[in-house]
């Protein structure tokens, strides 16, 4: 089983390719955002907090997506705060509009996905373990009224986890698949490198 | 530039690697669905409803893992047969789960890990014929519950809510599956005066 594990080299190169799918991502939490915030507006001192919040994420994305479009590798943890940043947005909408009530946290699957199958194992499971249990406290303590609403409670909580488990688990086959087609490649280059060097000796 | 697997090989082993990853998922929905009905049901009629659907997932869920287990995974029409078995089982529990049906149903969630899972095996056109299913099946599932949410402004937030997260499990995966295909491919590419194919002289 270790060998399915990406040595550390790997994670930056990980971050740096998944980090096209992370932007994309925020440009759609931030349209749905604001598409979500004007449908049924909310009172006014909800909306501004919605809008202000959504406003903050596009700034901090078109930075991201800026130093991706100038070829500039960003930070490895710059890449883990603005992803924490996302569910920390998504929260503070879903704590707004009434916690357990909110229909928002829906969003926290694809931000899941996002990051775990980019992140290492560790960090995937440090994202996910912090939001299950941040969601579970802002729903629990103030909005979960009998046995029925705790069992649609742990259902969601149940799913994020499954996202979480099945991004780091492709995670891990994509980085075992992509090491023994680097040994294949090897083996191969050195095989065509004997043969060439035989050949030039027999002429 | 010359590879070292060709397309279909490539597919191929899309299908033996990632499948497990469908099998896992499933998993996932087959225990929320036990706890569920263990802990839920209030009539010996409500768990045995509730027991048929996820003793069907489970059997699927054991031909899979098993013939992954023996080294003879499922091929491509296998799965693709399966995962839809699976939207039809997830959609049947939105209609019909224990009271809360159609848009009041919570249990739609149990589409994203599935869809997810879909989207890291099968190609980009594949999986969106298999999201826009999912979609389909579950707006057909709302509809059919309670016509009526059409005319409710704050349902049909919901449900397009519910929707736009779905496609982008389904578009933000296969997104990623596409980012996978091409660092496999850049590391499998052999350099011209070394592939084997090259003519003499170069």
């Amino acid at each position: 089983m270790s060998d399915n594990w990406p040595i550390v080299s790997e994670v930056s190169e990980d971050l740096a390719h998944g980090q096209v799918a992370i932007v994309t991502f925020r440009w759609i939490l931030v349209v749905a955002g604001l598409l979500f915030s004007l449908w049924n507006p909310g009172p006014i001192g909800i909306l501004r907090i919605q809008i202000l919040v959504i406003l903050l994420l596009a700034v901090s994305n078109f930075y991201l997506l800026a130093q991706l479009l100038m070829g500039r590798t960003v930070n490895d943890q710059l890449v883990y705060a603005a992803s924490a940043a996302d569910l920390i947005v998504i929260t503070t909408i879903v704590s707004v509009q009434g916690d357990f009530n909110s229909n928002v946290y829906v969003f926290y699957y694809p931000a899941i996905m996002v990051f775990s199958v980019v992140f290492p194992a560790t960090m995937t499971l440090m994202f996910t373990g912090s939001i299950i249990s941040l969601y579970f406290l802002i729903s629990y303590g103030t909005a979960v009224a009998n046995q029925g609403d705790l069992q649609i409670l742990i259902t969601r909580l149940l799913m994020l986890a499954a996202v979480a488990f099945c991004g780091n688990l492709y995670w891990r086959i994509e980085a075992k698949r992509r090491r023994v087609t680097a040994e294949a490649r090897e083996k191969m280059m050195a095989q065509i490198s004997t043969r060439s060097a035989v050949k030039r000796k027999s002429t | 530039m010359q590879e070292l697997q060709s397309p279909a090989q490539e597919a191929a082993e899309d299908i033996y690697f990632g499948q497990v990853v469908i099998v896992w998922a499933r998993w996932f929905v087959i225990l929320a669905g036990t706890i569920l009905a263990l802990w839920s049901a209030s009539s010996v009629s409500d768990l045995t409803r509730a027991v048929l659907l996820i003793g069907l997932l489970m059997a699927i869920n054991f031909l899979a893992h098993g013939r992954f287990l023996m080294d003879r995974p499922a091929n491509r029409g296998l799965l693709i047969v399966m995962s839809l078995f699976d939207l039809l089982i997830i959609t049947v529990i939105v209609l019909a789960w224990m009271g809360q049906n159609g848009l009041e149903s919570p249990f739609f969630i149990f589409y994203y890990p599935m869809i997810l899972a879909f989207a890291f095996v099968f190609p980009p056109f594949v999986t969106a014929v298999y999201v826009l299913v999912a979609m389909v099946a579950y707006v057909g599932a709302v509809f059919i519950t309670d016509p009526s949410f059409v005319g409710n402004s704050i349902e049909i937030e919901n449900l397009v809510q519910r929707l736009i997260t779905l496609a982008t499990m389904g578009g933000l995966a296969t997104f990623h599956w596409r980012i996978q295909r091409d660092r496999r491919r850049g590391i499998s590419e052999l350099p011209t005066e070394l592939s084997p194919a090259a003519p003499r002289g170069q």
